[in-house]
């Protein structure tokens, strides 16, 4: 079978809603565009571990305290779930575990813009619970039927998580909304921080020529703006019914259109923050990473090392 | 004599004043250690690992939820307040647990020696006199062993495996044994809580069970034993600490003094 | 092609990275093992103990597997005719016998199913199994 052909068997197989396994052939873009999608997703959970974590030493009570534990935990559990397929998927291309972190911490692969942001109170902790993890929710939720069978099944399982995490991220909101004035201001302060990243954090309007290919291989079937739109849906009225301010006096719904208006965030930005690394928090957190990887290689190599020695 | 409930081991002064001291010794060994577990999320040096290790994290806080939960109910403030504001001369805990974690090597030794540590206290209050407290100490000593069972062949295998690793472990062992001596003491009110029969043995004897339990370990890591740990400068069980335990207590209550009325 | 992460030394196959472990979850005793997803781990007790908090940090089980990736071998799923089943197989099945419940009703009678017989070895002290049997019949 010459390539073309082989191609062509490959997109009936989409065409017939099968899913497509890591054993199985693929075309070449295939593995690229899914491995850069869950590769990115990967690390991203793992990063996004890192604003949360601030805010476990210092959560405010001992039930949040192991709320937040766990939760920061599902986020590397996240990760590591999405590392394997992502594995899997770079095996063939001679890269592990390994090298997919490296990549991470010498800039070779982005992570989502909303971990490139400080978290600087215990309001954005609950904000980040909230609303950025409603923003991944509904991402992950409108991939699960992907084509591609690891990602679906891993994304099965991650979301049920995030169902946890909806309602921990409520909880935290619920509490502040209806605390003291100052909770309430602390609240207003982080949505007002968090509002244009999370705009961003859907990507751009227009669909992109990849974005375009990812729809044609059906990796995803919804498009940024779909989802965006889907997200305004959700929370527009649960942040306004809390009595916070969206900062943003152009945002409305059109009625005839059926769809909200918004101005768009500082494209280029937000998109210098995740191509360059150059966010206000990018750098302090790619160390921490660098911390974790490089400078405890040591620890790795000497459990592989030790297993040799193991006596039979 | 055997209490049910805390109305029964209020009753004499003396014994609940013991049992009080004894559930404070243990609250505040799995909080302190608990917190200093959790500030590793996201940094072990593998993801699977940092999963995983994040649930013992979890396990000790939640271990030190109960035992203030037990001192809630003997008339002692809520959880929360015992957690977050009492000062570092009311706390409880061995020095050791307070201190900043050190790299891996030193966190595993520290904790491989404490659940050892922890593993022979909970065995003598199994029976405690104090049902409530046995009762859950049932349950507790179920988990602690899978931390045992986690946590020394990371132990272990660092030690065999020679190079960098063996040597961070030999340092981490150096480091912490001059403190490890805090775990067994049992503070001013020993005696009272062995005539009560809360706690079926004293630190001697609780000392000599961790060497039994500790020493084999060492040996199956190739490490020399290096004789029972001298007793620390500092009594942590006698509200000695250090700077660390401030800084611990700094940080944890951070947020919550901002305002201690509110709700979070 | 060597798999990367293995090192020849002296001869020996040497591993310098970590391997990938397939993990199998049993959730009683009375459930087969499933596969829930792989590790990747420095030796199979590292993963048993990693593989518990990856996989149940919120569900129960009894049981783990863990297998080397090397050592599992799979079908093909790019071969579908390895599951071809394109004629009648009803012989097998209970569905190819509804008739017995028609043939049944000329004897005044129920056709008998295991769902039943496990139903009343379970519930129903004995001695009542047939009244109960023939009271149910519509």
């Amino acid at each position: 079978m010459n390539h073309d052909e082989r191609h062509d068997r490959f997109m009936e197989r989409l065409e017939r809603g099968e899913k497509i396994e890591a054993t199985d052939w693929m075309p070449d873009e295939y593995r690229r565009l899914l491995l850069k999608l869950i590769h990115m997703h990967a690390v991203s959970e793992i990063m996004g571990a890192f604003p949360e974590k601030e805010w476990v030493p210092k959560a405010p009570t001992l039930k949040r305290k192991l709320a937040i534990m766990a939760k920061v935990q599902d986020e590397m559990g996240h990760g590591q779930l999405l590392l394997r397929v992502a594995e899997d998927l770079a095996a063939p291309l001679g890269k592990t575990r390994e090298d997919l972190i490296d990549d991470l911490i010498e800039g070779r692969v982005k992570f989502h813009n909303v971990f490139h942001m400080g978290s600087p109170t215990w309001a954005d902790a609950g904000v980040i619970g909230w609303l950025v993890d409603g923003a991944a929710i509904i991402n992950q939720a409108a991939l699960l039927d992907t084509s591609y069978g690891p990602y679906a099944r891993v994304l099965k399982r991650i979301c049920a998580e995030e169902s946890f995490h909806m309602q921990h991220g409520e909880n935290i909101i619920l509490a502040l909304a209806g605390g003291t004035k100052e909770q309430k201001r602390m609240l207003q302060e982080a949505v007002n921080r968090w509002w244009e990243p999370l705009i961003f954090f859907f990507g751009p309007v227009e669909v992109t020529p990849a974005a375009q290919r990812m729809i044609d291989y059906k990796i995803r079937t919804k498009t940024n703006e779909e989802l965006r739109q889907q997200f305004f849906n959700k929370y527009i009225p649960r942040i306004r019914s809390l009595g916070l301010t969206i900062p943003d006096p152009d945002l409305r719904c059109d009625e005839k259109e059926g769809k909200w208006i918004f101005t768009e965030p500082d494209w280029k930005k937000f998109g210098e923050i995740v191509r360059f690394n150059r966010g206000p928090k990018s750098q302090e957190r790619i160390g921490l990473r660098r911390f974790a990887h490089e400078e405890q290689r040591w620890v790795r190599e000497a459990l592989v090392r030790s297993r040799e020695k193991q006596p039979v | 004599m055997i209490m049910e409930t805390a109305d029964q081991a209020a009753q004499n002064p003396g014994c609940r004043r013991a049992l009080a001291e004894l559930l404070y010794q243990l609250a505040d060994d799995e909080l302190c250690l608990g917190h200093r577990d959790s500030e590793w999320l996201g940094l072990a040096p593998d993801i699977e690992g940092d999963v995983a290790f994040s649930s013992i994290a979890q396990d000790e806080v939640g271990h030190a939820v109960f035992y203030l939960g037990l001192l809630h109910e003997l008339g002692e403030e809520s959880p929360d307040r015992l957690a977050f504001f009492r000062k570092a001369e009311e706390r409880k805990n061995a020095v050791l647990l307070e201190q900043p974690n050190g790299d891996w090597a030193r966190t595993m030794v520290r904790h491989v020696l404490y659940d050892a540590f922890d593993d022979v206290r909970t065995e003598a209050l199994v029976n405690s006199s104090y049902r409530p407290l046995a009762r859950g100490v049932a349950k507790i000593r179920r988990e602690e062993h899978y931390h045992l069972l986690q946590l020394k062949p990371w132990f272990i295998r660092l030690a065999r495996a020679g190079g960098e690793a063996r040597k961070r472990v030999e340092r981490a062992v150096g480091e912490v044994w001059s403190e490890a001596g805090g775990f067994f003491s049992l503070g001013d009110e020993e005696e009272e809580m062995i005539r009560s029969g809360l706690i079926a043995c004293g630190s001697e004897e609780l000392a000599r069970r961790w060497e039994m339990r500790v020493k084999p370990v060492f040996d199956e890591a190739g490490l020399t034993w290096p004789g029972l740990p001298p007793a620390p400068g500092k009594d942590g069980r006698r509200g000695e600490h250090t700077e660390d335990l401030t800084e611990l207590i700094r940080t944890m209550s951070e947020v919550v003094v901002t305002d201690s009325a509110a709700r979070w | 092609m060597r798999e990367k992460g293995v090192e020849k030394l002296e001869g020996c196959e040497i591993r310098t990275e970590y391997e990938v472990f397939e993990v199998f979850v049993q959730k009683t005793q009375a459930d087969p093992h499933i596969h829930v997803g792989s590790v990747v781990a420095p030796s199979p007790d590292m993963a048993l103990v990693t593989a518990r908090e990856n996989f149940l940090r919120r569900e129960q089980a009894v049981n783990i597997w863990i297998v080397p990736r090397d050592e599992v071998h799979a079908t093909p799923y790019d071969d579908p005719d390895w599951f071809a089943r394109e004629f009648d197989r009803k012989y097998r099945e209970v569905g190819g016998y509804s008739e017995n419940g028609r043939l049944w009703k000329r004897y005044r009678e129920r056709a008998m199913h295991l769902e039943d017989i496990v139903r009343d070895l379970n519930g129903t002290p004995a001695g009542n199994s047939g009244k109960r049997d023939g009271g149910k019949g519509s």
